[in-house]
């Protein structure tokens, strides 16, 4: 369960830090070459580029989540599974034996 | 100067509208992931009790819902990046009412088409944990359809950022 959590975790805290990063990068000329592009180009650049990072961790996100195998039932331990079934089948010669001398003993 | 309706509509600076967009586009956004995440949890822990299997597929749902919340900070950070200082002389000038109308409408669409599409997605992901509890066949089915849901905040993210891209004021001089 912690495994689920932390895999969640991550991935929102990724989808928080990843476009804000890009648009941070866009707005203080981090990247090269965005020095010489029009406010307006600028702008729909980042936009886009943040709204497309955001959708590559949802993507991300559900390609983890689907790949996790579904947790089993819990098993039974062999063992004693098998020793539990001889058991049914086996005594019931030892226990009619007894039912016929209790019988004996009350009448 | 005669008081009328339409002066009174003009002469209010267009930095109003401008930072009124801005908190709409963030403020209903949250708004509508708070609800989507609201709903989703509560259905997602409560179908949880009894199959616990299903939690970490489910949390896709509340996933979808948080990049809702997203999208209205992303517009939110971008729009304020518009927003630029005209001198006193310019502030009721044509192009300058353009740009605080333009920051406006988009600070409006992304807020309300956000809004909505986080309900939307809330609701679809709790029938979803539900579904998911008794037959897991159905869950990829009903991601599908969350999937088109979650599209609908998308569409106003982009007209939103299309819209406010050409915000340009007046120049300085």
């Amino acid at each position: 369960m912690s495994n689920v959590i932390k895999k969640f975790f991550i991935a929102s805290m990724v989808m928080w830090i990843a476009p804000v990063a890009v648009l941070y990068g866009f707005n203080n000329h981090l990247f090269p070459g965005t020095s010489q592009l029009s406010s307006s180009s600028k702008t729909l650049l980042s936009g886009f580029l943040a709204v497309i990072s955001v959708n590559l961790v949802i993507v991300l996100y559900i390609i983890m989540a689907m790949k996790e195998p579904t947790n089993r039932e819990h098993q039974p331990d062999p063992a004693f599974l098998a020793q539990a079934k001889s058991s049914i089948n086996q005594p019931a010669s030892v226990t009619t034996s007894d039912n016929a001398q209790t019988h004996k003993k009350t009448e | 100067m005669s008081s009328s309706w339409s002066r009174a509509l003009t002469q209010i600076s267009p930095y109003t509208f401008a930072s009124i967009g801005i908190a709409i586009s963030i403020g209903v956004s949250v708004l509508g992931a708070a609800w989507g995440i609201y709903i989703t949890g509560s259905s997602l822990i409560g179908a949880a009790i009894k199959a616990p299997r299903i939690t970490s597929k489910n949390l896709i749902s509340v996933i979808f819902c948080e990049a809702v919340a997203i999208y209205g900070v992303i517009v939110a950070i971008i729009l304020q990046t518009k927003l630029e200082s005209v001198p006193a002389s310019k502030i009721f000038d044509p192009e300058s009412l353009r740009a605080g109308y333009a920051i406006f409408g988009s600070g409006i669409i992304v807020g309300f088409a956000n809004l909505v599409c986080g309900l939307c997605v809330g609701i679809i992901g709790s029938s979803c944990a539900l579904s998911d509890a008794q037959n897991s066949t159905l869950f990829v089915k009903i991601l599908v359809i969350e999937i088109f849901g979650s599209a609908l905040g998308l569409f106003g993210v982009i007209v939103g950022i299309i819209m406010s891209s050409q915000a340009t004021w007046p120049a300085k001089s």
